[in-house]
């Protein structure tokens, strides 16, 4: 219960500096000191600067407001869409779905990502990575919703609904829909720190976010760098902030689905 | 009231000739019977005879239990056989009433009692159910209209209060055909009486002709015009209740008479 509350007021902390970035932030993610690159941690920079100059602490804060924006809205559509292939049910479902979840993902993904124009706005980047992410990931909540719809077919009060002449989309929504809403939320818990970790893993390799707007994942890359951060430890602040998050959003959701 | 033999075919209500099955599994087999406006007739037979299978059939609902059927079934005049899956949903708790066997099954235990109510009532009606008309209809299945009451969340009823709504659900629209799948099995004998003598209340005052399916031949016996023994998915043998006590004929309806519990 301790460990849940904390969490969760970890979660709002994060969250609420993420929504007040603009405001919280000392500057914007993209200006650049150029008398100051590599600054070290200090009175004017809080974790220094990188090699363009740009104030490490204010892109932290504006990377963490993308991550924790968009893998939720990602996240959000993946379970949307599932939600979406479940409702035409049937055999065709299981086979997309088994297709859905064969698919090397990651790969296409890098692919998909490659062929983008290189004049692709950054803004635009940003949102196209989370949007594929959530449209490439409905297969796994459709597969355990489609589960629970299947069940719930041959529940006696589906009968009994259909018995009373009750149209086909009031019982999925007034019916079925407070069985489902649980495992949907459930997904979504699952599904929220996946991307988190996913958007950094492809930043690792620059296909995520693109610069200049910072993330998460291209934050992170400047950890291939071991003697820099041998230099300025202050760079592991980005991967002590995604492992705190990410242990966060664990503690939240392993005792939400215990209840 | 008259017997099935001795009806006119203008207070004729329902009649059907069925088959039906699972898979390669015969359950029914030309299984005929028919009812009057109004009449009570009760279908009895052990468990496994195809009661079940013919209560979904004749709402042509056994295609959602994986089930096959096929022949005729005529409510009010109109073959129900050839009908859409639209056409039926409008039949379905408007001109035919269900009351299966187990609330705790057959209500979905997150709903709320008014929930469950104003649904069944949008199924067939516009606008929503008022107050007052709620109250009457809970009232007359003996359950309290209060807002409480509609506030609680069907898994917390009673199983009698679950069945009583079962029944309220299934006469909201004045059916004229109410189908009643061993709605008393699961009470007991006192919540049992009291069911039943709901039923036959509701019989004489709003004219619902009724085919109550049931193992107990002793517990139909009082509110039945007429009983059909249902035997190995055919019907063996049919009579009022008098006859069938009295006089059973086949040797299985003989077995089952002779099987009721005697006073010690």
């Amino acid at each position: 219960m301790i460990w849940r509350r904390m969490a969760l007021i970890f979660l709002v902390l994060v969250g609420l500096s993420a929504v007040l970035a603009p405001k919280v932030a000392p500057y914007s993610y993209s200006e650049q000191f150029r008398d100051s690159p590599n600054a070290p941690p200090g009175g004017k920079f809080l974790l220094g600067t990188d090699d363009m100059g740009r104030d490490r602490f204010s892109r932290l804060l504006y990377a963490t407001a993308v991550s924790v924006t968009l893998a939720p809205a990602a996240a959000a559509l993946s379970v949307l869409l599932a939600l979406v292939v479940c409702a035409f049910h049937g055999r065709v479902l299981s086979g997309l779905t088994t297709i859905g979840m064969s698919i090397p993902w990651m790969f296409l993904f890098i692919i998909l990502r490659a062929e983008l124009p290189l004049n692709t706005a950054p803004e635009v980047s940003v949102v196209l990575t989370f949007a594929l992410m959530g449209v490439a990931g409905w297969a796994g909540p459709a597969r355990v919703l489609s589960g629970s719809i299947r069940e719930m077919m041959e529940a006696g009060w589906m009968l009994h609904a259909r018995s009373a002449g009750i149209a086909r989309w009031r019982i999925a929504a007034v019916y079925a829909w407070p069985h489902l809403r649980s495992v949907a939320a459930a997904q979504f818990r699952a599904l929220a720190p996946a991307y988190v970790l996913a958007e950094a893993s492809l930043g690792l390799l620059g296909l995520g976010v693109a610069e200049p707007v910072p993330s998460w994942g291209n934050l992170l890359r400047d950890l291939q760098h071991p003697d820099m951060v041998r230099e300025n430890p202050a760079l592991l602040a980005p991967l002590v902030l995604l492992m705190l998050c990410l242990l966060a959003l664990e503690a939240f959701s392993v005792r939400e689905s215990v209840q | 009231m008259s017997s099935g033999s001795s009806l006119s075919s203008a207070d004729e209500l329902l009649k059907y000739r069925l088959n039906a099955r699972y898979g390669a599994t015969p359950v029914l087999r030309e299984v005929e019977g028919r009812l009057a406006a109004g009449e009570i007739a009760a279908l009895v037979g052990l468990s496994g005879s195809g009661k079940s299978t013919l209560a979904l059939a004749l709402q042509r609902l056994l295609h959602y239990r994986g089930g096959r059927v096929d022949g005729s079934i005529v409510l009010e005049g109109t073959e129900l056989m050839g009908l859409s899956e639209s056409a039926m949903r409008s039949i379905r708790g408007r001109r035919i009433g269900y009351v299966p066997q187990s609330p705790g099954t057959a209500l979905n235990p997150k709903l709320r009692v008014r929930t469950l109510i104003d649904e069944t009532w949008s199924a067939h009606a516009r606008g929503r159910m008022d107050d007052a008309a709620r109250q009457t209809l809970l009232e007359r299945v003996q359950l309290p209209g209060t807002g409480a009451f509609l506030d609680q969340r069907a898994g917390e009823l009673s199983t009698g209060q679950g069945q009583r709504l079962l029944i309220a659900l299934a006469i909201l629209h004045g059916p004229a055909l109410l189908i009643a799948d061993e709605p008393t099995s699961a009470l007991d004998a006192i919540t049992q009486a009291a069911v039943l003598r709901l039923f036959a209340e509701l019989n004489r005052e709003l004219g619902t002709a009724i085919l109550f399916i049931s193992h107990d031949l002793l517990s139909v016996a009082s509110i039945a015009h007429r009983v059909d023994i249902l035997h190995e998915g055919s019907v063996v043998e049919s009579g009022p209740p008098g006859r069938i006590f009295g006089e059973p004929v086949h040797p299985f309806t003989r077995d089952l008479v002779d099987a009721m519990p005697k006073r010690p």
